[in-house]
C-alpha cells in the first residue's frame, strides 16, 4: 500500500513536471536569426549552444548568402517580416542605423554586465554607431598588413627581418624583388572595381591623412599616385585591377610575388601552400612616424527595431559576446575585443601573424560610417581604376570621385 | 445560358479562351513586372521603399541623371559592341561548323552533339574557366600565343581597358557557337535536297549554290537566330561577373551588368530599373524581328 502510494505519487510529480516543462515549452520566446554563418562558422553553433541552455528563449536560425544579406533584409524589413537578429556587414550597418531599421541598444549595452564599449577596438565600434548611439554589437572583425615572403628577401639581399616600414621604402623593396625574367612581382594587393578595392585603398588614403570626406586630398593624391607607380613600372601584376584579394595572395603563395597585402583570412591556406619562409608587418605609412591606419571588415550583430522581443534578443546577443573568448580557437574569427588576448596556438608563425593583425587592429578604421556607403565606395573605386588604367591622372580621378561624394551627401 | 456554354465547347468562346489563357499567363508573369519596371524607373526608389508601390514621383530625373553620368555613353557603346561583336562571332563561327557537320561524315552527328556542352554548361562555370585562360600572367592563351610566336609579351586580357570587353566577348562567342550551330544544322537540313541536284546540272558550282539557295532558303532560320542571338547577349551577365566585374574602369561595362550593379550593389533601384527599361526597347525590337522572320516559316 505505501509502496503505492509512493508509486502514484512519483507519477503524479513526473506528470505534473513534465506538464510544467511543457507548458514552459509552449510559452518559450521565439527569436528568428539570419546570417551567412555556414555550420563551422559561429552564429549556427552558437545558437545551438544558446537553445540548449533551455532558458525559454529559442533562436530559429536562417542561413543567408553574402550577396542577398542587405537585399533580404530591407525586403524583410519593408514588408515586416524580419528577422528580431541579423549579422550585416559593418559598411552596410549605418544604413539601417540611420534609417531607425535597426535598435537602438545603448540603453541595454550601459546596463548590461557583458557588453561593455571600451572592450571593443575603436574601429569596430564605430563601425555600430550612429549620431552617438549604437545600433549594435561588433562580431568579429579583420583588417589587412602586409605578407613578405623572407627567402626571397634573401635572395634580393635584403634582410628578413626588415620588412619595409614607409612607402618609399615599399616602392624601392619591391623594385628590388621584382624579377620579370622569373615571374616575380615585388607586390601583390587588389585595386578590384569592387568593394575590395575600396577596402585596401581607403587605408592607404587614411594614412595620408585623408577620409573618404575628403577623399581629393594631398595624402589621398600620395596613395593613388603610389599605387599608380607599383603598376606602371610592373612592381605588381596589371591583373590587379580585376583580381580579389584572395586570388591576387594566391600568387604570392606560389611565390610569385614577394609581397601581399592582405588580411587574417589568409594564414591557414598560407601555412599550407606557401613553400617558403614568411612573415608579417603593418602597413608601410607615408613616412616615418606617420599616423597609422588600416581597412576594416567582417560582421555586426544587430537587432531589427521591428522586434517584439527587444529584451530577450539583447540576452541572446550578451551571450554570444560571453563567448568571444573562444572564438578565434574555436571558429579561426578575431573577436572585435581589444580586452582579450589572442590565445597562443602553438604554431609560431602562425602567433607571429596574429600578433601583428591584432596589433594593425588598433588602427583599423571602418568604411563610413554612412548610410550611402555602397555608392561612395563606387565613387573610389571609379577613381582607383580610372588612375591605374591611365585614363586620368590621380589628383583628376580623386577630384571626380569627390565631387560624386559631395553630391551624394556623403 | 446554354448559348454561353456552346460557345465556349465550339465557337467564338472558345477561341477566346485559347486566346486568353495564354495572355492571362503573358500578364501575370512577364507584362506585370514590365509594366512595375517601367513605374519604378520614374519613381525615387530605395531599400525601404522597396515593399511599397507608392513611391516619390521623380518624372525622367532617372533618365537625366543616367545621362548626365561620364560613363554612361561608354557603356551603352561597350554594349552595342559586345551585342555585335557576340552575335558576329557566333553566328560566323557557328554556321561553318554547321555546314562542316553537314558534310555528314561518319561521327559527324556525334560530334555535332558533343558541341552542345558547351551551352550546357552554366555561364559562372565558363566564366570561371575563362578567367584562368584569359589571366595575364599565367593564362593559357597567353601562352599559347607566346610559344606559337605570335607575340612576345604578355596581353592582360581582362585588365587592359583595351582589350577586356573582347575578353569577354571571346568567352560569350565559346558559349554561344554551339547553340547557333544546332539552329542552323536543322534549318540546313531542312533545305529539300533536290534543290541542289537541280542546281548541279544546270552547272551551278558550289558557291554558287551557297548563295542561291542555301542562304535564301535560311532566310528565316537566320533572322530567328540572330534575334534569339540579340536576347541572349543582352541577358548575359555571369561571364561580366566572373571575368572583369564590367573593369577596369567600365572598360568591359555593358548595360545588363550596369543595372545589376546600381539595384543591388548601390541599392538604387530607380536608377537599375531605368536601365532596364531602356534594354526592353533594343529587346522589343530584336523581339519585332523575330516575329518578322518566324512568319515566313508558316509561308514556306
Amino acid at each position: 500500500m505505501g509502496i503505492r502510494r509512493t508509486m502514484i505519487s512519483i507519477a503524479l510529480a513526473l506528470a505534473s513536471a513534465s506538464f510544467a516543462g511543457m507548458g514552459a515549452r509552449a510559452e518559450d520566446v521565439k527569436l528568428v536569426l539570419w546570417s551567412l554563418d555556414r555550420d563551422i562558422q559561429p552564429a549556427p553553433n552558437l545558437i545551438k549552444e544558446f537553445n540548449a541552455q533551455k532558458n525559454g528563449i529559442q533562436i530559429e536560425y536562417r542561413q543567408l548568402q553574402f550577396d542577398d544579406v542587405v537585399s533580404e533584409a530591407m525586403r524583410a524589413f519593408s514588408t515586416g517580416k524580419a528577422p528580431d537578429i541579423i549579422t550585416i556587414d559593418n559598411p552596410n550597418h549605418a544604413m539601417f542605423a540611420s534609417r531607425k531599421a535597426f535598435l537602438d541598444l545603448t540603453d541595454m549595452i550601459r546596463q548590461s554586465k557583458v557588453i561593455k564599449p571600451e572592450n571593443y577596438f575603436p574601429g569596430p565600434l564605430k563601425s555600430v554607431t550612429w549620431d552617438e548611439k549604437y545600433y549594435g554589437v561588433p562580431k568579429a572583425t579583420n583588417t589587412i598588413a602586409l605578407y613578405y615572403n623572407k627567402d626571397l628577401f634573401k635572395a634580393a639581399g635584403l634582410d628578413p627581418e626588415k620588412p619595409p616600414q614607409t612607402w618609399t621604402e615599399l616602392v624601392t623593396t619591391a623594385k628590388k624583388l621584382t624579377n620579370p625574367s622569373k615571374n616575380i612581382y615585388g607586390l601583390t594587393f587588389s585595386a578590384k572595381a569592387n568593394e575590395e578595392g575600396t577596402f585596401q585603398f581607403l587605408p592607404w588614403a587614411q594614412m595620408g591623412g585623408a577620409t573618404y570626406k575628403t577623399i581629393n586630398s594631398e595624402g589621398a593624391v600620395k596613395a593613388l599616385t603610389v599605387w599608380k607607380q607599383m603598376l606602371d613600372e610592373k612592381l605588381a601584376s596589371p591583373d590587379t585591377l580585376t583580381r580579389s584579394q584572395w586570388d591576387a595572395t594566391a600568387t604570392f603563395n606560389a611565390g610569385n610575388a614577394a609581397m601581399a597585402i592582405s588580411g587574417p583570412w589568409e594564414i591557414d591556406r598560407m601555412l599550407k601552400d606557401a613553400k617558403f619562409q614568411w612573415g608579417t608587418a603593418l602597413l608601410p605609412v607615408p613616412s616615418e612616424g606617420a599616423q597609422r591606419s588600416s581597412a576594416m571588415g567582417d560582421f555586426n550583430w544587430a537587432i531589427f527595431s521591428s522586434t517584439k522581443h527587444p529584451k530577450e534578443a539583447f540576452k541572446a546577443l550578451e551571450f554570444f559576446a560571453s563567448k568571444d573568448v573562444t572564438m578565434y580557437k574555436d571558429f579561426g574569427q578575431l573577436p572585435a575585443r581589444s580586452d582579450l588576448p589572442v590565445p597562443p596556438t602553438g604554431n609560431p608563425q602562425k602567433d607571429s601573424a596574429l600578433a601583428t593583425f591584432v596589433e594593425q587592429l588598433k588602427y583599423a578604421q571602418p568604411r563610413g560610417p554612412s548610410p550611402e556607403w555602397p555608392k561612395i565606395s563606387k565613387a573610389i573605386q571609379d577613381a582607383i581604376q580610372a588612375a591605374l588604367t591611365g585614363q586620368m591622372e590621380p589628383k583628376a580621378a580623386l577630384d571626380q570621385a569627390d565631387a560624386k561624394i559631395k553630391s551624394i551627401g556623403g | 445560358m446554354k448559348r454561353v456554354f456552346s460557345s465556349i465547347t465550339d465557337g467564338r468562346g472558345f477561341d477566346l479562351v485559347l486566346v486568353g489563357v495564354p495572355f492571362t499567363f503573358l500578364l501575370a508573369l512577364s507584362g506585370l513586372p514590365l509594366l512595375y519596371n517601367i513605374l519604378m524607373s520614374f519613381q525615387e526608389v530605395d531599400m525601404f521603399s522597396l515593399g511599397s508601390v507608392i513611391r516619390p514621383f521623380v518624372g525622367f530625373r532617372n533618365y537625366l541623371d543616367l545621362f548626365t553620368q561620364p560613363e554612361t555613353v561608354s557603356i551603352l557603346k561597350n554594349t552595342i559592341v559586345f551585342v555585335v561583336g557576340s552575335i558576329t562571332g557566333q553566328f560566323l563561327v557557328g554556321f561553318a561548323l554547321a555546314l562542316f557537320f553537314w558534310i555528314n561524315f561518319p561521327g559527324a552527328s556525334w560530334l555535332r552533339g558533343l558541341f552542345l556542352v558547351s551551352w550546357v554548361m552554366p555561364g559562372l562555370v565558363v566564366g570561371a574557366i575563362w578567367n584562368w585562360i584569359l589571366s595575364g600572367d599565367f593564362g593559357v592563351l597567353n601562352f599559347l600565343l607566346q610559344q606559337t610566336g605570335l607575340m612576345s609579351s604578355n596581353i592582360f586580357w581582362r585588365s587592359d581597358p583595351n582589350f577586356s570587353l573582347w575578353a569577354v566577348i571571346l568567352a560569350n562567342i565559346w558559349l554561344g557557337t554551339s547553340f547557333n550551330m544546332i539552329l542552323l544544322a536543322t534549318g540546313l537540313s531542312a533545305i529539300p535536297a533536290d534543290l541542289y541536284e537541280a542546281a548541279e546540272m544546270d552547272g551551278a558550282n558550289a558557291w554558287q549554290r551557297f548563295w542561291t539557295i542555301t542562304l535564301p532558303m535560311m532566310r528565316s532560320t537566320i533572322g530567328a537566330i540572330i534575334a534569339l542571338g540579340l536576347i541572349f547577349t543582352l541577358q548575359q551577365f555571369d561571364l561580366f561577373a566572373a571575368i572583369t566585374d564590367g573593369g577596369p574602369n567600365n572598360s568591359s561595362n555593358v548595360a545588363q551588368y550596369w543595372a545589376w550593379d546600381l539595384s543591388f550593389r548601390q541599392y538604387d533601384f530607380g536608377k537599375g530599373a531605368t536601365i532596364s527599361v531602356i534594354m526592353t526597347v533594343f529587346v522589343m525590337f530584336a523581339a519585332t524581328v523575330y516575329v518578322r522572320s518566324t512568319r515566313h516559316e508558316v509561308r514556306g
